[in-house]
């Protein structure tokens, strides 16, 4: 890493750099202290400053509530084996994707486009009818399926991007040394493949926590659902209690907060150890 | 070294395909045998950790009571009931919120997947779901009993083609939520015609305080105001025909006269600075904390009041002021019972479910109102001295009404309704006036 | 190696798992919704078969507006490409040559994309509160009255307040894309070019930009086929209004299908999006050919 030069431009960049830091905190903080307040310091009396009564009970009550554990896991079951499915099967696509011959390849390639063009709401119908007939709804099958779908597509293009960048001489040597076309995605392209695999878990952990449709309709079973169609029932029809469904939204991004770290680290490590070898 | 570490990984990638082709084939055909529990709605596969008694029946109940629901606590005290009443049934209510309720049970209807007993809305919203076949008709389980206790006539928005699909446990009805506070600080009295309410709005303008608080990014809470208004011009039977396409125009003087005076009160400044941009939580609260005197919304208000507002004792409630005294009269009102429990037509249980449904609707009915939560559908037979007396006069509004209609937005068909709300806004913000509002609903409604 | 290369088992089994959970969850489902938008069905009882009455209608009815959707999104989509991806490629540039806090602003600038959309839809409800949002307050702070709005009330500008929030949110996710995808270009490069006098400007110009082509791509099609599909935040914050100011296709796609039982009118414009979408995506990849990075 290189000394930081205390030229103006430094300065100028360091200080655009503090300024955006700022405003991308800001969510963060503003989710804390509304998830302490009521409904009358939420809704004007005090919008951003800290809460006047700090209201720790809005944690107690969401977290005493019949069935959040349960939820809780749940989530956690379904994002981790999506995240799983979608990198395993969007790695081994690629690979054929991008390195092997074969008819009919362009025409996957741009199928694969299509897993980015459907809208989330008009396959909930079609998808309920397909997951009703193989009798699948209410299960834990009924969403990591339909997540991990729709989340290859992105992984497949992440994935693409990366591996595109993969010299082929590494393979041909393989290939010489007498390694099988197992051998070579299994020993060269996996373990370079690891930053997108960090991204992909990312972006596909974003999506199947935070999915809130799929999770509504075919889940009806409360042992099934999910905690963000939970947090969704903590309002009511006419009135809603914000200040306990921020505490929830607190707990439920938590998790995030904390494997994003992880993560982020990860991607870092992954990527010195490349520039090492490579 | 280098070469068997190689090799290990080599095998373990190869490992982890082969298994997750495994695992991915596998999950197609290994369903059906495993789910076939949940999906037939008896004993499902999550409860046989909690042992039954025999020859038990298991109803599944969906409703929108969710936990912080007001009538959260009257579902449970009601299943409670039944459950002791009839032993061996057991219900599971499974609870989920309102929006995404609609679109969950339409998309369940659809798909063949209602579970034996479900909440859904009368009238024009399930319009569809009877037509498809998939509810039961349960006039047979509706004895003498329950006629006596929960007339036809409550039950109109269950009933469709003269058989009933449903019963109901409560009668909201819209009305005019004020601070009675601020009132008294200036003199002023609850209007009893639109001409009283424009004054009282004046008075409040000329001191500088907004005085009414309205949502018209959730367009229903306008549209309340705009039904209610519309029923006081033109009276229930005009207003029901123009409004079903029963073969009344809506391009009619009276209907231009609620679009009219509604326009009328905008352009006065009666209602809250960017409405258009407010949901209903964010404007109600300007209600509960003072900021405004009045808001028109459904009975639910009152349970609100005494849970949200810091005096609830301060405040009050009026009917809605009439604008034609030869069409309408005080006591018409815009609301009834559209909040109901249907049994589907899939049910293995339908005289469990049948009974249940009256049973349940019953308890509801007496649970909620004691909890200030709703106006009752079936007679009060039980000591309600102890009702915030907000919604006991909402209950004797109900009682003394002489008519009811239902809003709108559930009465008409849903592509109306849609149209009607999106009109409704173009009103309000001012891109058409009153006139071509009208000429648009008659359109609408004549295609 | 060719031969390898052109292994049909070795195809059949790497592609298998990918091609079956597509078969079933993206293309049986776009076929039924074709088969939907011709129509004329409220998605309950049975319906009629009209052809293509329903696309006929898309551009004809002046009620449902489907023509301004478009046009909004491709504002959308236009503003994306000129505000977001430029900002989010000079954050991923910065972090990526290894400044110092690398790792700290790379996951603070991450944040927004991590919070749930119900967060963020709140918090923007409150900045753009005409009584006491943020954005109000601030500018009467500074004096500027006369510049308050109720900004998601007014039809001149609910569409741009909605899209700030939905460009924002998004700039750390193609940040993190265009980071991954810098770190993966090999140092040895930068530094080669380094050595020979280049200026950070011109390494970003002349080495790190064209390296990373493939990856702008995906970023500029996601970014893409993401705004046409805008749905979220819309909803949240005006739900498509005031009086259609601020809708896009899904908006008014879900609102047909789901509150106004038009099935069929809405699969119509759900297999425009698709289209349009998938148009889109193939038309940029033609577009921003990559040449073969060796």
């Amino acid at each position: 890493m290189k000394k930081i030069k205390k030229s103006p431009a430094n300065i100028l960049l360091y200080g655009f750099l503090a300024l955006w830091t700022a405003i991308q905190i800001f969510p963060l903080y503003w989710m804390l202290t509304f998830s302490l307040k009521d409904n009358n310091e939420i809704f004007g009396a005090n919008v951003i400053g800290l809460p006047h009564v700090w209201r720790w009970e809005n944690y107690t009550s969401v977290l005493t509530r019949g069935k959040v554990g349960t939820y809780f896991l749940n989530s956690v079951l379904v994002t981790g084996a999506t995240i799983a499915l979608t990198s395993i099967i969007a790695l081994m696509a690629t690979y054929a994707l991008t390195r092997m011959i074969w008819k009919g390849r362009k025409l996957a390639n741009n199928v694969v486009m299509l897993g980015l063009t459907v809208p989330i709401h008009t396959a909930i119908l079609p998808i309920f009818i397909i997951l009703r007939s193989l009798k699948m709804t209410n299960s834990y099958q009924a969403l990591i399926i339909p997540y991990t779908a729709f989340g290859l597509a992105m992984a497949i293009m992440i994935c693409s991007s990366l591996m595109e960048g993969i010299p082929r001489e590494l393979e041909e040597a393989a290939f010489i040394d007498g390694c099988s076309i197992y051998g070579i995605f299994g020993s060269i392209i996996l373990p370079l493949m690891r930053p997108a695999i960090a991204t992909i878990s990312i972006f596909t952990y974003l999506t199947a926590w935070n999915e809130l449709m799929f999770a509504t309709i075919f889940i009806s079973d409360s042992n099934y659902r999910t905690l963000t169609v939970g947090i969704q029932t903590l309002s009511g029809s006419y009135t809603t209690d914000w200040g306990p469904i921020g505490a929830a939204l607190v707990v439920a991004t938590f998790p995030t907060l904390i494997i994003y770290a992880f993560m982020s680290n990860k991607i870092q490590e992954s990527l010195v150890i490349g520039a090492v070898k490579g | 070294m280098k070469q068997t570490l190689k090799r290990i990984i080599s095998l373990m990638m190869v490992c982890l395909m082969v298994l997750s082709i495994a695992a991915c084939g596998n999950s197609v055909p290994a369903q059906p045998g495993q789910s076939d529990a949940p999906e037939s709605s008896t004993p499902s596969a999550s409860n046989s950790s909690t042992p039954a008694p025999a020859q038990n029946v298991q109803l599944v109940l969906w409703s929108i009571a969710t936990e912080s629901d007001a009538f959260h606590n009257a579902y449970n005290q009601a299943i409670a009931d039944f459950e002791k009443a009839n032993p061996g049934v057991k219900i599971v209510h499974e609870t989920f919120e309102n929006e995404s309720y609609k679109t969950k049970i339409k998309s369940a209807v659809a798909a063949n997947e209602l579970p034996d007993l479900f909440f859904t809305w009368g009238g024009g919203f399930s319009q569809s779901f009877v037509e498809s076949g998939k509810v039961l008709a349960i006039d047979k389980y509706y004895t003498e009993e329950y006629q006596a206790q929960l007339s036809r006539a409550a039950l109109v928005n269950a009933t469709y083609d003269g058989k009933l699909y449903g019963a109901t446990y409560t009668t909201p009805v819209s009305a005019l939520f004020y601070n009675r506070k601020m009132f008294d600080q200036y003199n002023l009295k609850a209007p009893t015609t639109f001409e009283e309410l424009v004054n009282v709005c004046q008075t409040f303008i000329n001191n500088g305080i907004t005085p009414i608080g309205v949502s018209v990014k959730d367009t229903w809470v306008l549209a309340m105001t705009h039904d209610a208004l519309t029923l006081k011009s033109a009276g229930p039977e005009k207003t029901k025909k123009a409004i079903t396409r029963g073969g009344q125009s809506y391009n009619d003087p009276d209907f231009l006269a609620s679009a009219t005076k509604l326009k009328q009160l905008i352009d006065m400044g009666a209602y809250v600075e960017g409405a258009t941009g407010l949901s209903n939580d964010e404007a109600s609260q300007y209600f509960y904390n003072g900021t405004v005197p009045m808001y028109i919304t459904g009975s639910w208000m009152a349970g609100s009041i005494m849970t949200d507002c810091e005096h609830p004792e301060d405040y009050d409630v009026a009917p809605i002021p009439v604008i034609n005294g030869n069409n309408a009269k005080i006591t018409d009102f815009m609301g009834g019972a559209a909040d109901t429990i249907m049994v589907a037509a899939s049910t293995k249980n339908p005289d469990v479910a049948g009974k249940a449904v009256f049973e349940l609707t019953r308890s509801i009915s007496k649970y909620a109102y004691l909890d200030g939560a709703g106006v009752p559908a079936w007679e009060v037979d039980y000591d309600d001295s102890a009702v915030n007396p907000i919604t006991a006069k909402l209950a004797q509004y109900a009682t003394g009404a002489t008519s009811f209609t239902l809003w709108f937005d559930t009465l008409m068909n849903a592509n109306d309704a849609g149209e009607y709300l999106a009109l409704l806004q173009q009103l309000y913000i001012g891109s058409i006036t009153p006139q071509e509002f009208v000429e648009a609903m008659a359109e609408q409604l004549g295609s | 190696m060719e031969k390898a290369r052109s292994n049909v088992v070795a195809i059949c089994l790497f592609m298998l798992p990918a091609a079956v959970l597509f078969t079933v969850i993206i293309i049986v489902p776009v076929i039924m919704s074709t088969y939907y938008s011709l129509l004329n069905w409220d998605g309950i009882t049975k319906g009629t078969f009209v052809g293509l009455e329903n696309f006929v209608q898309l551009f004809k009815s002046k009620t449902a507006g489907f023509p301004k959707t478009l046009l909004n999104v491709s504002v959308l989509a236009g503003l994306s490409i000129v505000i977001q991806l430029p900002l989010a490629l000079f954050l991923a540039l910065v972090l990526g040559k290894g400044i110092k806090g690398e790792v700290f602003f790379l996951s603070v600038f991450f944040i927004p994309v991590l919070l749930s959309t119900t967060v963020i839809g709140q918090l923007w409800s409150k900045i753009y509160n005409p009584d006491y949002g943020i954005l109000n307050v601030a500018l009467r702070a500074l004096g500027l009255d006369h510049m308050t709005k109720v900004w998601l009330g007014d039809q001149k500008t609910a569409l741009l307040a909605v899209f700030i929030p939905i460009l924002w949110q998004y700039v750390g996710y193609h940040m993190l894309i265009m980071y991954a995808g810098i770190k993966s270009i090999s140092p040895e490069l930068r530094e080669a070019a380094r050595i020979d006098g280049a200026t950070e400007g011109q390494l970003a110009r002349y080495v790190t930009i064209p390296l990373l082509k493939p990856v702008l791509r995906t970023s500029i099609i996601f970014s893409v086929t993401g705004s046409l599909k805008a749905f979220d935040l819309i909803y949240i914050l005006t739900n498509g209004g005031p009086a259609h100011a601020s809708e896009v296709p899904s908006t008014l796609m879900v609102s047909m299908i789901f509150n106004r039982n038009r099935y069929g009118f809405g699969s119509a414009i759900a297999v425009m999006i698709i289209f349009l979408c998938f148009l889109m995506a193939i038309l940029l990849r033609k577009l921003i050919r990559t040449e073969e990075v060796v």
